[in-house]
């Protein structure tokens, strides 16, 4: 009796052993060839790169910001206030520059509502085409101006979905809830939104949570971004 | 003697079990290692847009570099300077005819569809339209048109009463849409397998043709550039 019991310790102590042994050589092995490891954990390495390029790009943004007011200083000296004012004009309206004005503040966020066993968790998360939706909305409301959590929307203003959070101007992740904010006649911007039927009606169905305020001033950011045209060229 | 060696081959066999037992959880933890496939793939496509910005924010800053030197001359290439300038926002606004290669999108309905029929009745509707347009805008396209109307940084299309506006100007399918910009990577973000295009074609029917140019030309927006409500702060 003493002899089986004696079996049954030492067997687990030794199978305990094992998984010890083994799960140390697999560490060792891991961390030995960094080539494993990067296959072992190609989303960890590639999280790192983005963090790397993400950290590059806000350099570079700063970089651009900084020589874009210079050289709008150096223009302002050549005194070519003509030109100039026409630039800044037509920069407004393109989204190269900060402008405020009246407006709406529209608050989106995942539904909260607990989901229903056999539904499908997805339908009741925003995706990149209610967002656009909702930008097409406030552009046929006659928007002149708009910018979600800070991005301003230009004209290649893409909106993607990444997992849970989107990609917006090709470098901006972004996650819910997306703060947009729009200047134009507020009366109307607000009526589009909420007209029965409409796309905000919509995303309530599937519980998204949807705020719309009408406001008497609102900033919408210019755009940071790069411009630059490879292939686009002025026809002759 | 003889229980000592039963001893030794259990302890043995033991040992064997746990590593096996150690590998098989390192497999079954390892497989989708806390992070599906997909989205590794989204990884990479993230990755992707960020190096492509980031080689644009370069290219202006290049190109930033050089103007200010220019303003710095003298008047003359000064003015040489702002018209360079004037050029890029006018791109970006949508004011100007530009040229250069790209992609043409054509989407009808399927044969057979009845074209007198209004169009909230037809297959194609204004979000597969905005699906097409935002696909080409992450793929870095620098200038898009949709039936002729440039589409500009508030251009909307949108299904009003029986058809489709776009800078609130009626349009009807097929719906031909003009990007400039590189048109390999327009054309396979397009084409990707479960892409759009299978979706647009294969689930809703839409007959959709694309092809690629070497030379297109994407008409100005002729509308007013007035903001009425917004100011420069």
């Amino acid at each position: 009796m003493p002899n089986k019991s004696a079996f049954i310790v030492l067997s687990l102590a030794c199978v305990i052993v094992g998984f010890f042994i083994a799960t140390q050589l697999k560490i060792v092995w891991d961390t030995d060839d960094p080539l494993r490891l990067r296959n072992l954990d190609r989303p960890r390495a590639l999280a790192a790169e983005i963090e790397a390029a993400k950290k590059h790009n806000e350099r570079l943004q700063r970089e651009v910001e900084r020589m874009r007011s210079e050289l709008d200083k150096a223009m302002a000296g050549q005194r070519l206030v003509n030109s100039k004012n026409k630039l800044d004009r037509i920069r407004a309206f393109a989204g190269l520059a900060e402008l405020e004005g009246p407006g709406v503040k529209v608050t989106l966020n995942d539904s909260q509502e607990t989901i229903k066993p056999g539904d499908d968790p997805n339908l009741y998360v925003l995706h990149d085409e209610d967002v656009i939706k909702v930008l097409n909305e406030l552009k046929a409301a006659g928007a002149e101006a708009i910018s979600m959590n800070e991005q301003r929307v230009i004209f290649n203003t893409e909106v993607r979905c990444i997992g849970p959070t989107v990609l917006m101007n090709k470098s901006a992740r972004l996650s819910p809830p997306f703060v947009i904010k729009a200047i134009g006649d507020n009366d109307t911007l607000f009526s589009a939104l909420k007209m029965k039927g409409g796309v905000i009606d919509s995303l309530k169905w599937w519980g998204i949570e949807v705020k719309v305020e009408k406001v008497e001033k609102v900033t919408v950011p210019p755009y940071e971004g790069g411009i630059s045209f490879n292939y686009a060229k002025p026809a002759q | 003697m003889a229980k000592r060696s039963i001893f030794a081959s259990i302890s043995l066999v033991a040992i064997v079990l746990g590593l096996l037992l150690a590998v098989q959880f390192r497999v079954t933890n390892n497989f989708p290692n806390g992070i599906p496939r997909e989205r590794t793939q989204e990884l990479a496509g993230e990755l992707r847009q960020l190096t492509g910005e980031n080689e644009t924010l370069q290219k202006e800053i290049y190109d930033l570099k050089l103007k200010l030197e220019q303003v710095n001359a003298g008047r003359q290439q000064a003015v040489q300077a702002i018209q360079s300038e004037l050029d890029k926002a006018k791109i970006a606004a949508g004011i100007i005819t530009v040229t250069g290669p790209g992609v043409e999108v054509i989407l009808d309905n399927p044969k057979g569809f009845d074209p007198t029929l209004p169009a909230e009745l037809s297959i194609i509707r204004d979000d597969d339209l905005l699906k097409v347009v935002n696909e080409l805008r992450a793929a870095g396209t620098e200038a898009l048109s949709l039936n002729g109307h440039r589409i500009t940084p508030i251009t909307e299309i949108r299904l009003a009463g029986s058809f489709i506006n776009v800078n609130t100007k009626r349009v009807v399918p097929p719906y031909q849409i003009l990007a400039i910009g590189n048109p390999d990577a327009m054309k396979e973000s397009l084409t990707l397998p479960g892409g759009l295009l299978d979706y647009l074609s294969g689930d809703l029917g839409i007959e959709i043709k694309i092809k690629k140019h070497k030379e297109l030309t994407v008409p100005a927006y002729s509308g007013d550039l007035e903001l009425n409500y917004a100011k420069q702060t």
